[in-house]
């Protein structure tokens, strides 16, 4: 793990940033600017592999693809009391030093509620996975090509037919 | 007065000036700028030009920084404001703002307000119904407030006169307690709606479900081209402000057309400190402006004002208003301004679902919101522990199911599969509720807001009648829903404070006595003929009905006995 971060901080390095003695004891920040919470690289990282594991990528894009990690963070930032987004790092935390597998497994076990999944893991898992779901339906993706949101419909029947199979 | 000349006082004379610009300051203004007269149109807010300054009207949910939502912070800071259902990420921009225009709450009531040109005609629910004689005798025959000056004879034709111009989608129902109008086509109901309204039908001899009355295009005619105005296209974002025109609002409709007359003058950033009372002349000579971004005042003068600020700032200008002659506001003969204040109950509402006519859906919006159930309750007689009654919204939707319990590539298709579910119904109550001296509006005598106008109190409550009638609509409104075959039935007593109805009226209300009421017939002061009210305040009780219709036809039938008036000379002496 401490090879990976510092391979991490290497390519940012390369990447063009400069990094001050004092900044190596810390982790990288966020890629996005946030203002309640303080989130590390490393802990955006862990949640775009969590999202990727409940909206992979299939033959259509995934949880990375549309960044909806990214969507989570600002909402829990904007929209959620402090309590709220304190559970939420408790929660992550169990994610910490996890090989992909690992939180794959993690979130499958979290998702079955496994009677081994410690509870104060939910409040994390419940409002990752409702918020990367909301962020997945709402993103131009799925409202252009798989759940189409239309701006101007033009029209009313009140009286559609269901296709039946 | 004596600091200006006589240049600038012609600058600042007109021959009308309206207080507001919303719903029915519109109307104002249409109506005497095309008969010719300069007007000058006062807003407390900033100017919002048609499809010019509607910033989120073509966006995609994917658009917005939380998709819609708003912010811990802005719930935060606008507990009032936050609890109104357009009051999202997409039109917040065109609410007050909680803490920018405070207000105090004897008893809890939320004040949503809608500061700009245009007002609160950008958001409002766009639903129009015309009142009948069952609502203008309403006081009379059940003995509370006082009788209205007015019947439905005497409004009738400018109900037709506002329809034509604003256009109002309806059916022609033929329902003596809700009089048919001149209509563009109604929307239609949906299977379940219809399935509702038959089963209301064969059930009960006196309750209809009809499509709703709404102020949307669903068939312009050329005066609806001629304004640049468009075909509603269903899209139902109207908070937004409609690109098309397809929703009536004073911005897309009666301002535009206000000012091809070139005699309209727009200042917006004008509050209204007061309206001038002229000791010598007995009449107002003008009102006394505070400039929002300078704080500077301004005086503009003319010889008919009409107040149209929506009626709870109505009676603070009013209120306001003080002069030797009317120490206690103007017109304030009576002792009554700011009393008898009025609302809306609309603190009940019911959900159930429907598993029959399953081979149906819907596509599309439908902007009218469905059905309307008018007034069945005490219409001939009084049949009930209660006076009065209410009307009520019904509609149906077709539920999706979206299992979410998956994860992975079967919660991915079943998020995007939306197998349907049941249909979903819902209905909520528009109560009448019974003006009492008890619940008024009055300045606060210490607290003024930034530009130095004395807070408003507002004290208006529930009564033991409103109680009731919310009884009796959950009790008959279970029923009828049982009777229909509805499962599930869900009632939320949701207990909302008034006010979130958005339907506040009364204070300065209408009647033929100046001992009890302060405007006459023709909505002009009583005791001060050259002001008129025509906007809520003025109403004398508040019947079921969706009450803006009501203040355009008003408005326009007051504006033509002014001009008539101010041209034989009768305003001005």
């Amino acid at each position: 793990m401490e090879r990976r971060l510092a391979i991490k901080q290497i390519l940012i390095a390369a990447g063009g940033l400069v990094l001050l003695p004092s900044c190596l004891k810390h982790e990288g920040k966020s890629s996005i600017l946030l203002s309640r919470i303080d989130v590390s690289a490393t802990q955006e990282k862990i949640l775009a592999e969590i999202a990727e594991v409940i909206i992979p990528k299939t033959d259509t894009p995934g949880a990375k693809d549309l960044n909806l990690h990214l969507y989570v963070l600002k909402m829990l930032d904007d929209c959620y009391e402090k309590e709220e987004q304190d559970k939420f790092f408790i929660g992550l935390g169990y994610f910490k030093d996890l090989d992909q597998q690992e939180i794959k497994a993690l979130v499958i076990a979290a998702n079955s509620e496994k009677d081994d999944v410690p509870k104060d893991l939910y409040p994390f898992y419940n409002l990752m996975k409702q918020r990367t779901i909301s962020g997945y339906m709402n993103s131009k993706y799925v409202m252009s090509n798989l759940v189409i949101w239309e701006l101007v419909p033009g029209r009313y029947n009140g009286y559609f037919p269901v296709k039946t199979a | 007065m004596s600091n200006l000349n006589i240049d600038s006082i012609k600058k600042q004379t007109f021959d009308a000036i309206v207080i507001g610009s919303g719903i029915s300051g519109g109307w104002a203004a249409k109506e005497f700028t095309e008969k010719g007269l300069k007007t000058l149109v006062l807003e407390r807010g900033r100017d919002v030009r048609h499809l010019i300054d509607y910033p989120t009207t073509n966006k995609y949910p994917y658009e917005f920084e939380h998709r819609g939502e708003l912010t811990l912070a802005i719930k935060k800071e606008n507990p009032v404001a936050s609890k109104c259902y357009a009051f999202r990420e997409d039109a917040m921009h065109f609410f007050v703002k909680d803490k920018e225009h405070p207000y105090v709450q004897e008893k809890p009531f939320d004040w949503i307000r809608g500061y700009q040109v245009g007002g609160k005609s950008l958001l409002w629910a766009r639903q129009t119904q015309r009142w009948s004689d069952f609502d203008f005798e309403g006081p009379a025959r059940d003995d509370f407030a006082v009788d209205w000056p007015i019947r439905y004879a005497d409004i009738a034709p400018w109900y037709s006169y506002a329809e034509k111009f604003a256009g109002i989608s309806g059916n022609k129902d033929g329902l003596a307690e809700l009089p048919d109008g001149d209509f563009l086509p109604a929307y239609p109901l949906n299977a379940v709606e219809d399935h509702f309204r038959n089963s209301l039908n064969k059930n009960y001899g006196n309750r209809h479900v009809i499509s709703a009355r709404c102020a949307h295009l669903s068939e312009p005619k050329q005066i609806h081209f001629d304004q640049g105005r468009g075909k509603c296209q269903n899209r139902k974002l109207c908070q937004r402000g409609c690109p098309f025109g397809g929703y009536f609002s004073s911005n897309s409709s009666t301002l535009p057309w206000a000012q091809k007359t070139g005699n309209l003058t727009l200042r917006p950033f004008s509050i209204v400190e007061s309206i001038i009372y002229d000791e010598k002349l007995g009449r107002a000579s003008g009102v006394r402006v505070i400039d929002t971004n300078t704080k500077e005042v301004t005086e503009y003068f003319a010889e008919v004002i009409f107040v149209n600020a929506a009626a709870i700032n109505t009676n603070l200008v009013l209120l306001n208003s003080i002069s030797s002659r009317f120490p206690s506001g103007l017109g304030n003969d009576s002792g009554l301004l700011g009393k008898y204040f009025a609302f809306h109950n609309y603190s009940a509402r019911i959900n159930a679902e429907f598993d029959g006519l399953l081979q149906y859906t819907t596509d599309g919006k439908n902007p009218s919101d469905g059905g309307y159930i008018p007034r069945f309750r005490n219409v001939q007689k009084q049949e009930t522990d209660f006076k009065r009654g209410y009307a009520a919204g019904f509609s149906a939707y077709r539920s999706t199911d979206n299992d979410t319990t998956g994860i992975g590539a079967d919660l991915k298709s079943a998020l995007i599969r939306k197998d349907l579910g049941p249909w979903r119904v819902g209905s909520h109550m528009m109560g009448e509720t019974i003006p009492k001296e008890s619940n008024y509006l009055k300045l606060d005598t210490t607290q003024k807001d930034a530009w130095g106008m004395p807070l408003l109190r507002i004290n208006v409550d529930y009564d033991d009648n409103d109680a009731k009638m919310k009884k009796d609509y959950i009790n008959q409104m279970t029923e009828m829903f049982t009777v229909a075959g509805f499962k599930n039935i869900q009632v939320n007593d949701a207990s909302q404070s008034p006010g979130l109805d958005i339907h506040e009226m009364g204070g300065v209300r209408m009647g033929h006595d100046p001992k009890t009421s302060l405007l006459n017939k023709w909505n002009q002061l009583h005791a001060c003929k050259n002001v008129f009210v025509t906007d809520g305040a003025c109403m004398t009780s508040t019947s079921t009905q969706n009450p803006s219709l009501t203040y355009m036809a008003l408005t326009a039938r007051a504006v033509d006995y002014a001009v008539k008036q101010l041209k034989r000379g009768d305003l001005l002496v």
